[in-house]
C-alpha cells in the first residue's frame, strides 16, 4: 500500500471508569469525545464524521443511544453519522 | 470517508453505563433464544459452550487460560487507570476462583464497568501536522463467516480472526514476524488464546506451553493486553484494544509503556483485534509507526 496516502489514530479520549453511578451511558459518550478532541489538539467543528462503536440495549429506564442524539449534544454537525452494528 | 473528501476527523466512541444499569448483565446471563430450552443462557454461556468443546478437542482448559488472566493482571498493576491496579493475582488466586459457567472462571471473564472511549481518525497528511505521534494504520482485516454461533461450521476454530489477519498483514505489507505485540479482544481468557492461535502464533493445543514462559506479560517477548485489557482494564468493545495500541504507538504508557520500561521491544508494529458474537465475527488492524 502507499503508505502515504494511510489514515492514522491521533487522539484518545478516556473517562473515570469502573463504579460510576449516576451516570447515563450518553455522558459518557460526551466525555470519552470533548476528552478525544482535546487530545488530538484540534477545535470541535473540525469533526465531521461521528461512528458509535457497536453497543449493547440501552436500560429500560434511558432511550437507545445513537449518533444523532451523540453529535447533537456534543455541538458538533457531521456531514457522515454511523451507528456501528453488534 | 476519509479518502473521497466527506470528512477530514472522524471521532469513533462508546460509553456505556454497563455496571450502574442491567443492561450488560442481561446480555451475559439473560435467556438468548429460543435455545435457551436446550439450557443456553447469555453470552458467556456460548463462550463456555465453545471453550467446553476446544478443552474435549485439543489441550487446552484452565492451565492455558491461568497465564492469560495473570499476565494481563500484571500489565494492569503497571496501570494506574485500570480496575485491578493494585489487586495482583497468583496462579493460586486464579485456579480457586469460582464459576460463572464451567469452564470459564471469573477471572476468564471481562470487566462489566461504567465508563466511556473515543478515538480520533484522520489522514496520516494531516496527523503529521498534529501533537502525538501518528498511529498509523497499515493493514485492515475483517472476516465475518456467519453470524450466530449455532450457524457456525465449526465452534474450534479456525475463525474468521485466521483470514482477517491474513489480509490485515497483507495490506500492511508485513509479516507475523514483524509484529512487535498484540491487543486482544478479550471478552473472556479464551477468546485471547484462539485469536492469537488462529493468527497463527501457535498450533491448536500449543497454547499452554506458548504462553507459560511468560510470553504474553511485561517482560515477554510477545507482550498482549498491555493495559490490562477487558479481563483487568475495562470493557470498551474493540476500544480497549484498539486505544491501548495508540498509545502504545504515540509512546504515552509510562510503566507499562512497551520498550526499556517494560523490557520488551520497541512497538513498530501492533497487531489489533475485535470479535463480535460469538466468535463469528472477526476484524484485524496493523497500527504501527512509519
Amino acid at each position: 500500500m502507499d503508505r502515504e496516502k494511510t489514515h492514522a489514530i491521533v487522539g484518545v479520549g478516556y473517562t473515570p471508569q469502573g463504579r460510576v453511578p449516576g451516570r447515563t451511558s450518553l455522558s459518557f459518550h460526551l466525555e470519552a469525545c470533548t476528552n478525544a478532541i482535546n487530545d488530538a489538539g484540534i477545535p470541535k467543528d473540525h469533526i465531521d464524521g461521528l461512528i458509535c462503536y457497536r453497543h449493547f440495549p440501552a436500560p429500560s429506564d434511558e432511550n437507545d443511544l445513537t449518533p444523532h442524539l451523540v453529535a447533537q449534544h456534543l455541538g458538533i454537525e457531521p456531514n457522515y453519522l454511523s451507528q456501528d452494528a453488534n | 470517508m476519509l479518502d473521497a473528501g466527506l470528512c477530514r476527523y472522524v471521532l469513533i466512541s462508546y460509553g456505556h453505563n454497563a455496571f450502574s444499569s442491567a443492561s450488560l448483565f442481561t446480555m451475559l446471563m439473560d435467556f438468548a433464544g429460543d435455545d435457551a430450552v436446550f439450557g443456553h443462557f447469555g453470552a458467556t454461556g456460548g463462550y463456555a459452550l465453545a471453550a467446553r468443546r476446544a478443552m474435549h478437542e485439543f489441550n487446552t482448559g484452565p492451565q492455558t487460560w491461568k497465564h492469560i488472566a495473570v499476565a494481563q493482571r500484571a500489565w494492569a498493576n503497571l496501570n494506574p487507570h485500570a480496575m485491578m491496579h493494585g489487586k495482583p493475582m497468583s496462579f493460586g488466586d486464579y485456579l480457586s476462583s469460582k464459576y460463572v459457567v464451567e469452564p470459564l472462571r471469573l477471572p476468564d471473564n471481562c470487566l462489566v464497568n461504567d465508563g466511556g472511549r473515543a478515538v480520533i481518525i484522520t489522514t496520516l497528511e494531516r496527523a503529521r501536522d498534529l501533537r502525538h505521534r501518528p498511529a498509523v494504520i497499515l493493514g485492515l482485516g475483517q472476516h465475518n463467516p456467519s453470524v450466530q454461533v449455532t450457524q457456525s461450521g465449526t465452534l474450534t476454530g479456525s475463525t474468521g480472526a485466521r483470514k482477517a489477519c491474513e489480509t490485515a498483514l497483507s495490506m500492511a505489507g508485513v509479516t507475523r514476524d514483524d509484529v512487535d505485540a498484540c491487543q486482544i479482544y478479550d471478552c473472556f481468557t479464551y477468546t485471547v488464546e484462539l485469536t492469537l492461535q488462529d493468527y497463527g502464533f501457535f498450533g491448536p493445543g500449543e497454547g499452554e506451553s506458548w504462553f507459560s514462559e511468560g510470553t504474553i506479560g511485561p517482560g515477554g517477548r510477545m507482550p498482549v493486553n498491555t493495559s490490562g485489557g477487558q479481563l483487568s482494564e475495562a470493557y470498551y468493545m474493540g476500544l480497549t484494544p484498539l486505544s491501548e495500541a495508540t498509545m502504545q504507538i504515540m509512546g504515552r504508557c509510562k510503566d507499562r509503556q512497551l520498550g526499556p520500561a517494560t523490557q520488551t521491544k520497541e512497538p513498530s508494529i501492533i497487531l489489533v483485534s475485535d470479535n463480535g458474537g460469538i466468535l463469528q465475527a472477526h476484524s484485524c488492524c496493523v497500527l504501527g509507526r512509519i
